[in-house]
């Protein structure tokens, strides 16, 4: 019986010895695991917050084009990256670039903006560089194939027609509440304006691809106002900008010349405005030169577009269904367009949609024709 | 050198600096630091009220907490958003991915 309690209770004693140290391991082991992870915890929060930032964005697009008279082909619209580097809450840079391939099958870069944003306070940043021109609403933010819900600009807001399309110089920009959470923001610019490109003494076009010398020597400035009622979603744009542009002239050496500057003004007006899923979207621009006798040409002229957008998703379905109506107004017959347009769209995500378009396009002058199109596009917004 | 411009350009450009340095020193008194923080309620508003208007609305689980910091900035600029909203956001979006 003795011997029997003894050994049990050495049994038990070793037992509990055994345990008592297997916890104490077990601790250290703990602990040690702990501080391991509260190290790797640390190396994590690390890249999470430092000062500069780093960000790749961007959008692409590709898609199939058939126009009356000419053959059908697929297309690759562009590939936009978009790099952002923001140092602290005080300075980003925003560069978006942009490739396409032309119809011969050559590669082409180009930088469709690059500027360095200062944030002076809450309700300004001053912003310096080639900047996608803040007059009006479609160039500067509904263009990106993605947000536009047409797989093409309406008529008159493409490349070099009469909406503005970039401008280098200085701007400022910001917004500020003005009753209840309405808002106002901002955006006004000085740049070395547009030029005119010259056709046997006419002005065949004028281009606003953001100019990197200003040849005339005249600044043009101005910007846009918008007025934003967050609870009907309406926002209310008015853009004005004035100053002196001139004729560019290339001779057979390459060398480009410059006439004297002339007045230049644009105009112009928006409207956006969101109940749901059915969106309204309205602008109208005009860019305008006056006349200049010594120039090569002479003349004065008037460039204007308009357009109006309806598009309506039968939410919950991911189908969606697009309107729009388009004028546009140049000194040049030939070139002039109204279009109408209707179009579905199927909305994967609200970055990836894909879009069936018909345009009809008409010119409404006397002996010219324009053709109607049939544009298939897939867009991806990254 | 033009001078038209000069007369024209220099009367709006100090237009502008004199509105923006009376703007600096406006916010300059009226933020305290507090304040000034980002705040996850005000951010759910102010998403609301502005990440529809020019495109669709992008999913908070789309980007990491870093890349909204970046992305919404970004959209600061396009939007006219005020330096608050943009933090606001910013929270809103960091507590939602
Ligand atoms: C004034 C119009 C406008 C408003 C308002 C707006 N966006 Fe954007 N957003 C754009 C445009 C334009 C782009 C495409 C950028 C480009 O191509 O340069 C974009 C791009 C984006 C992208 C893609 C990444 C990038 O940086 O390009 C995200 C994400 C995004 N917006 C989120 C938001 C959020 C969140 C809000 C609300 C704070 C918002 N947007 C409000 C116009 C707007």
């Amino acid at each position: 019986m003795k011997f029997k309690l003894t050994a049990i209770a050495t049994a038990v004693g070793i037992l509990t010895m055994g345990s008592a140290l297997a916890a104490e391991v077990d601790l250290e082991k703990l602990q040690a695991d702990v501080d391991k992870l509260n190290a790797k915890a640390v190396e994590w929060e690390e890249w999470k917050a430092p000062k500069t930032l780093v960000h790749l964005a961007g959008y692409a697009d590709v898609g199939y084009t058939d126009k009356q008279g000419e053959p059908g082909s697929f297309k690759v619209g562009t590939f936009s990256p978009i790099f952002h580097y923001q140092f602290s809450d005080i300075v980003m840079m925003e560069a978006e670039l942009e490739f396409t391939i032309d119809e011969t099958g050559k590669s082409e870069a180009g930088i469709d903006y690059f500027t360095v944003d200062y944030f002076i306070s809450d309700y300004v940043a001053l912003i310096g560089g080639k900047f996608l021109s803040p007059i009006g609403q479609f160039r500067q933010n509904l263009h990106p194939s993605w947000i536009n819900r047409m797989a093409s600009a309406p008529v008159g807001f493409g490349h070099d027609q009469a909406a503005p399309n970039a401008e280098i110089g200085l701007m400022f920009r910001g917004g500020f509440p003005v009753g209840g959470r309405n808002t106002m923001s901002y955006a006004a610019y000085i740049g070395n304006g547009p030029t005119f490109e010259a056709d046997g003494g006419e002005i065949e076009g004028i281009e606003t691809p953001g100019l990197n010398r200003d040849g005339d020597g005249g600044k043009v400035g101005g910007g846009r106002l918008g007025f934003y009622i967050p609870g009907i979603k309406l926002d209310l744009g008015a853009s004005y900008a004035t100053g002196k542009a001139s004729v560019r002239t290339i001779d057979n050496t390459g060398a480009i010349s410059y006439d004297k500057g002339r007045d230049y003004t644009v105009y112009g007006a928006d409207l956006t405005w969101r109940i749901s899923t059915f969106r309204l979207l309205g602008e109208y621009v005009s860019q305008e030169y006056g006349a200049q006798a010594s120039s090569a040409a002479p003349d004065s002229g008037k460039w204007t577009a308009w357009y109006a957008q309806a598009s309506y998703q039968f939410a919950p379905s991911k189908w969606e269904a697009v309107l729009r109506y388009g004028e546009y107004d140049t000194p040049h017959d030939g070139q002039d367009r109204n279009q109408s347009a209707v179009g579905v769209n199927y909305l994967f995500a609200s970055n990836v949609v894909a879009k069936l378009d018909y345009e009809f396009n008409e010119n409404p002058n006397p002996g010219f024709d324009a053709e109607n199109r049939v544009l298939v596009q897939f867009a991806y917004g990254f | 050198m033009n001078t038209q411009w000069l007369k024209i350009s220099g009367s709006v450009l100090s237009a502008l600096l004199i509105t923006a340095g009376l703007l600096a020193t406006g916010t300059g008194v009226a933020a305290e630091a507090d304040s000034k923080k980002g705040d996850f309620t005000r951010g759910v508003q102010a998403w609301a009220d502005n990440c529809t208007r020019c495109h669709d609305v992008r999913d908070p689980k789309e980007l990491r907490d870093d890349q909204w910091i970046t992305t919404v900035y970004h959209m600061r600029i396009r939007a006219g958003l005020t330096g608050q909203q943009t933090r606001d956001i910013i929270t809103f979006m960091q507590g939602s991915n």
